[in-house]
């Protein structure tokens, strides 16, 4: 196996057209497991030295997150209340130890139906940056991410940021992940919410759910049901009509009904704790 | 040049590139130079080129935390990533805490606590004790923490949180605890 | 030393280090990584190449072919065999059930079918995946347990044990259940997997350091596997990094490395992959039991019957969920039936208290509902159904404290206090519940022999071929050794492992402790009398040792001064007489659990737990509160998150990794309390102590669940308690 770790992005977009299959790796924390017990093969291509993708850095009133960015980095790095639920998120990846090493954007290209990173940057209206030699391209993450391990990355792309837009003032969040056990858990279902208030009302709502269908969705009805309720009023708020979107399955780690009821609560319980703390 | 076989297209691709690389490595202060294959795992490099065997493989795919050590000074687990990516790192496994004639607070608290019963997990609870500690002291937040904008108490709750990447068969859980907090009240 | 009659009065009646909290002695070379483990004997074999093992893709079949072509060719690769090489081996051992290796014929999924020897274990990883199999799969194989079960539940069995007329009884009881309860495969996920380091020598001899509990099995198994003779094996295994069952026997990893040793003509080390653990080697079986319990109006037991349904390999044993229901309550009549539902799963055997383990899942759980049916306090309802005597045996219990573990642990838990009404108690968003559950596991005891070496300079090497498997060993074998000579333990060093030395009990059964100290106090018996000898005596019990000298009448001889020219060396064995067989031998305890779940998503969260435990002398509070605390992790596992997976259409254990099977925690365990009666059972064994390690297991899983009903009045009867099991009887928020 070839081992090449560029310290550009050109460097690495033309590593990456090179024959051959070549794997692109991060943190190593989802491409090593996945292996289970096979070799690997081919060429590795290290991203966490590609100068373009580190950092978080404010722009254009949002923020730029680079592809080779940590779930700690993100954890150490002072940002506003709108970033609780991600960090959050961070939080709950894996392992402090997995926290350390493994990616944002490893995260979304694993597109694992139960990626921790996923509702909470979908909630944020996260952008993916997509570069390749032919230049930079923006996706929206909700078209990014296409199904179980499916991403709309092209052959010589690499994600190279994220980008998240400006967020409407005084925007709260939150990251909630329900698990049999209560750490190293892959999730049943997960749910992240971002919202705002105007004069005593809430005036917008994003809610996402992961592990609760192929790939993690926004509620919109939820959102729009949220818009104009006063804070007092959260109860129980969210309705079978508003998980719509969502198509669970029954597995291991608990039944599709279970995980319909269970998403209601936790949509419920995630838009109290982003309000209140 | 080592050849490679793509099972799925059936055909061996040859890859530019040479299959080995020359890394370099601080460990336990000491610099070491190793020619180590691309595959080779961190984990594997400290125990089969270096046999520093105090860092644990239980499951090889960061799911148990008997791998643990540090990585310039953050801990990571080990298996998860590759000698090569590594080159110019600090690394700081078990053997660089502390000796059986002179152990590290923590060290010697798990055995006053009886930490660990068979043993094998125990280099890795104890690289993550001694992070958990630095974590806290550093103020970074966890799962459990409820304000996020004081530093986190050093309570079981945020210990066993933070300690919760590491598995332990075993069971030796409440003694670890013990021997964590032991250490931290001493501090 | 024959140990034929009761204890009486002896040095452990007065003892300076048994039972004390004395640390660990292997706890410096384990807590800063010093300790090595199989498969980092780095030194003890020149040249060590790396072997790597394949498994089967199919459940069941035969291979047709194997293309290795390839993976010879891929860099570094010494040596390859493969199962279609050779005629099956022999099955290693009565307690066996598949074959590790060789034969076309496939009887699991992972089952063992070729080795790749590299100088590398990167390179042998990826030779391997060259390896092209063709199989021809059996697709009619059977894999489904509960499907089995519906099969063959009505079809009439002999039962093991009957007294009296169960049927009647039951139908006349004035009160009764009938219920079954299942519990799935669980897997022992000890940290360490399975590792080998092979070296044959020129004269046929091998030598395996490897990582195994019972290294006289181990011994025996090779030989009968490679057909060799047995002393031509030496096994070697100090340190253990966990057991539970799964290092009982040798595996495929022992006869891989052995096997590709002999082919490459070199040493060779291999450790199983985790994600190989799970299928190639052995798994407690998945149950399904029926239990009916009939009471009389005051809710004494008229009528007990308990038949367990369990998977096995064709001709194994599977798991039997019905051994206590035989022992634990009075019950006037008894019905005990065991079922084996072969299928082509990877092996059913032992795990950590095989048998009562998972019985006590199903029983402690009838039990909890039987008081509820009777209004009865379900601490009461096991206090009025004591028994000093075997129902199914009629033997007598040696020693039995059952009653005092109960009622000593309702009163230190505020039993009283307790939420009576399920679904009740609510906290925030959480509601309480409380659990109780007795546990019952015999304490065998088996043959053990050691060597005592009294050193010039007055210390003792003590040897024998037991292990430590994270139970104590080392440290109990120094201090019954310390104790025995009147020494400092610092002078007493223990060596395990080794099939080199006196042929032990092993570790397993909870027999371990019990019987390798005694061996150890055989032996230094035997060094007493030698002692007495060089010192002019004949009476070795007249002599006293004690704080380094021994004493005749008013002589005192440092121990230092008993063997100038060189070393004493004695050696002995305990062997356990058949009157210990006339009396139950047997472990008591009661578990006390309180748990929160969460009213609106069904987690699980376990609060607060109490362990009560009658286990006889305790040899170091320090290793066996571990044992019991451990037990207890264990418990809360199989209670809410351990199971196995199967693809029933494949025959495969899918969630065969640590990520997917999921163990507790650190975040999943509350504080601990473990209480330890202090009883002396001197039909036991002569320092009058019993098992631990398996005890500590049994019925915790059965309080975790009764708890949970207490909760949420929920009753789910299929382990693990997940928290899908609990939402739709959740009470109204």
């Amino acid at each position: 196996m070839s081992y090449l770790a560029p310290e550009t992005l050109e460097q690495a977009l033309s590593a990456l057209a090179d024959p051959g299959p070549m794997r692109l790796v991060a943190g190593g924390t989802d491409v090593f497991p996945a292996l289970g017990d096979r070799p690997l093969r081919g060429g590795l291509i290290d991203l966490t030295r590609v100068a373009e993708m580190k950092g978080i850095a404010a722009r254009d009133g949002g923020w730029r997150i680079g592809g080779a960015v940590t779930w700690r980095e993100i954890l150490k790095t002072d940002l506003p209340p709108c970033f609780d639920g991600l960090k959050a998120a961070a939080r709950e990846v894996g392992s402090v130890q997995i926290q350390a090493a493994g990616t944002l954007a490893g995260n979304l290209c694993n597109a694992s139906p139960a990626a921790d990173g996923i509702p909470a940057l979908l909630a944020l209206d996260a952008e993916v940056e997509l570069a390749s030699r032919d230049g930079t391209r923006r996706l929206p993450l909700a078209d990014f991410v296409t199904g179980v391990r499916q991403t709309a990355l092209r052959p010589g792309e690499i994600l190279s940021a994220l980008h998240i837009p400006v967020q409407p003032e005084g925007a709260r969040s939150s990251f909630l992940k329900l698990g049999s056990r209560r750490y190293l858990v892959i999730s049943i279902v997960m749910v992240s919410a971002v919202l705002w208030c105007r004069d005593g009302r809430i005036a917008g709502a994003r809610i996402a759910v992961g592990a609760a269908s192929p790939v993690a969705r926004r509620l919109p009805a939820l959102e729009a049901a949220l818009t104009g309720l006063a804070p007092e009023a959260l109860g129980a708020v969210t309705t079978p009509d508003h998980l719509a979107p969502l198509q669970p399955i029954g597995d291991v780690r608990g039944s599709a009904d279970y995980r319909r009821a269970a998403v209601a609560e936790l949509c419920d319980r995630a838009l109290r704790k982003a309000l209140h703390g | 040049m080592n050849t490679h076989s793509d099972m799925q297209a059936g055909q061996d691709t040859a890859l530019p590139g040479p299959t080995t690389s020359k890394t370099r490595l601080v460990v336990n202060g000491t610099e070491r130079v190793l020619e180590v294959d691309n595959r080779t795992t961190l984990l594997d490099a400290l125990r089969e080129h270096l046999r520093l065997t105090g860092t644990k493989k239980g499951c090889d795919h960061g799911q148990c935390g008997a791998c643990t050590c540090f990585v310039n000074g953050q801990r990571v687990n080990s298996c998860l990533s590759l000698a090569v990516m590594h080159d110019g790192d600090e690394i700081t496994t078990i053997e660089g805490l502390g000796t059986p004639e002179d152990m590290d607070p923590l060290q010697a608290a798990f055995v006053a606590h009886d930490g660990f019963q068979c043993g094998y997990c125990t280099p890795g609870q104890i690289c993550s004790a001694k992070a958990t500690l630095e974590e806290l002291r550093a103020g970074i937040p966890s799962h459990v923490t409820k304000d996020l904008l004081a530093n986190p108490p050093l309570s079981p709750e945020e210990i066993k949180e933070r300690m919760s990447g590491n598995i332990c068969r075993c069971g030796a859980y409440a003694n670890i605890l013990e021997a964590v907090l032991d250490v931290a009240e001493a501090r | 030393m024959d140990f034929n009659t009761a204890a009486e009065t002896n040095i452990f009646d007065r003892p300076k280090i048994l039972g004390k909290a004395v640390p660990r002695r292997d706890g410096p070379l384990k807590t800063t990584g010093r300790a090595p483990y199989a498969y980092e004997r780095h030194d003890v074999a020149e040249g060590q190449l790396v072997g790597y093992p394949l498994g089967s893709a199919i459940a069941k079949g035969r291979i047709l072919s194997m293309d290795t072509e390839a993976a010879r060719a891929a860099p570094g690769v010494r040596a390859i065999v493969t199962t279609l090489d050779m005629e099956a081996m022999p099955v290693p051992s009565e307690m066996h059930t598949a074959h590790l290796f060789g034969g076309d014929k496939v009887e699991h999924y992972h089952q063992a079918i070729a080795v790749v020897v590299a100088e590398t274990f990167e390179q042998a990883r990826a030779a391997t995946a060259l390896i092209k199999v063709e199989y021809d799969a059996d697709e009619g194989a059977e894999f489904d347990l509960l499907a089995a079960y519906e099969k063959m539940k009505d079809t009439p069995v002999d039962p093991e044990v009957s007294k009296g007329d169960f049927e009647t009884a039951f139908a006349n009881a004035a009160h009764r259940i009938d219920r079954t309860y299942v519990t799935t495969p669980q897997n022992h996920a000890q940290m360490e997997p399975q590792a080998t380091v092979a070296a044959w020598d020129e004269n046929g001899n091998v030598t395996l350091w490897t990582s195994n509990q019972m290294i006289q099995w181990a011994k025996k198994a090779v030989a009968k596997t490679f057909e060799m003779d047995v002393e031509k094996v030496r096994v070697d295994s100090p340190y253990v990094g966990g057991g539970f069952g799964n290092k009982l026997f040798i595996r495929s990893d022992v006869v891989l490395a052995a096997l590709g040793a002999k082919a490459a003509g070199q040493p060779v080390k291999l450790a199983m992959p985790r994600p190989f653990v799970m299928n190639n080697t052995t798994h407690r079986a998945g149950t399904v039991q029926r239990i009916r319990i009939g009471t009389d109006a005051q809710g004494k037991i008229v009528a007990l019957a308990h038949e367990g349904t369990s998977n096995t390999l064709p001709g194994g044993s599977g798991e039997d969920a019905t051994n206590q229901s035989q022992h634990f309550y009075a019950a006037d009549t008894l019905l005990i039936a065991t079922r084996l539902a072969e299928m082509h799963l990877p092996e059913a055997n032992a795990m950590r208290a095989p048998g009562e383990a998972s019985g006590l899942m199903g029983l402690e759980m009838a039990m909890d509902e039987m008081a509820e049916e009777l209004g009865m306090d379900p601490v009461q309802f096991r206090l009025v159904n004591d028994t000093d005597t075997s129902p199914a045996t009629g033997k007598k219990f040696s020693d039995r404290n059952f009653a005092r573990c109960l009622t000593e642990g309702a009163e230190r838990f505020g039993w009283e206090n307790r939420n009576t009404t399920p679904g009740s108690r609510r906290e925030g968003d959480w509601l309480i519940g409380h659990g109780v559950a007795g546990a019952f596991r015999p304490s065998p005891a088996t043959t053990s022999g050691a060597r005592v070496r009294l050193q010039a300079d007055g210390r003792i090497i003590v040897e024998t071929d037991m292990t430590d498997i994270g139970t104590g060993s080392y440290t109990i074998i120094a201090q019954t050794v310390a104790e025995a000579m009147g020494m400092d333990i610092e002078d007493v060093e223990v060596r395990l492992g080794d099939s080199a030395f006196p042929v032990s009990s092993g570790s397993g059964g909870q027999f371990g402790a019990v019987s390798s100290t005694a061996g150890a106090y055989a032996a230094c018996t035997a060094l007493r009398r030698e002692v007495a000898r060089r010192i002019g005596h004949n009476d070795a019990d007249g002599l006293s040792f004690a704080r380094g000298n021994v004493t005749a009448g008013a002589k005192e001889t440092p121990l230092v001064d008993i063997a100038p020219e060189g070393e004493i060396v004695a050696e002995d064995k305990v062997k356990f007489g058949s009157f210990r067989k006339d009396r139950m031998v047997a472990t008591f305890a009661a578990h006390f659990v309180e748990v929160g779940v969460n009213a609106w998503t069904g987690e699980v969260r376990v609060r607060r737990m109490l362990g009560v435990c009658d286990a006889g002398r305790i040899m170091n509070p320090t290793t066996a509160l571990s044992q019991v605390i451990g037990g207890m992790v264990m418990g809360v596992g199989a209670a809410l998150s351990e199971e196995i997976a199967v693809d029933t259409a494949k025959g495969v254990f899918i969630n065969h990794d640590l990520a997917n099977y999921e163990v507790p925690v650190h975040a999943d365990i509350p504080e601990q309390e473990v209480v330890f009666l202090d009883t002396l059972d001197p039909v036991s064994g002569p320092l009058k102590s019993k098992g631990v390690g398996e005890l500590g297991l049994c019925g915790v899983a059965g309080a975790v669940a009764n708890a949970v009903y207490n909760a949420t009045g929920v009753r789910a009867r299929e382990y693990p308690i997940t928290l899908d099991k609990l939402l739709d009887g959740l009470p109204e928020v």
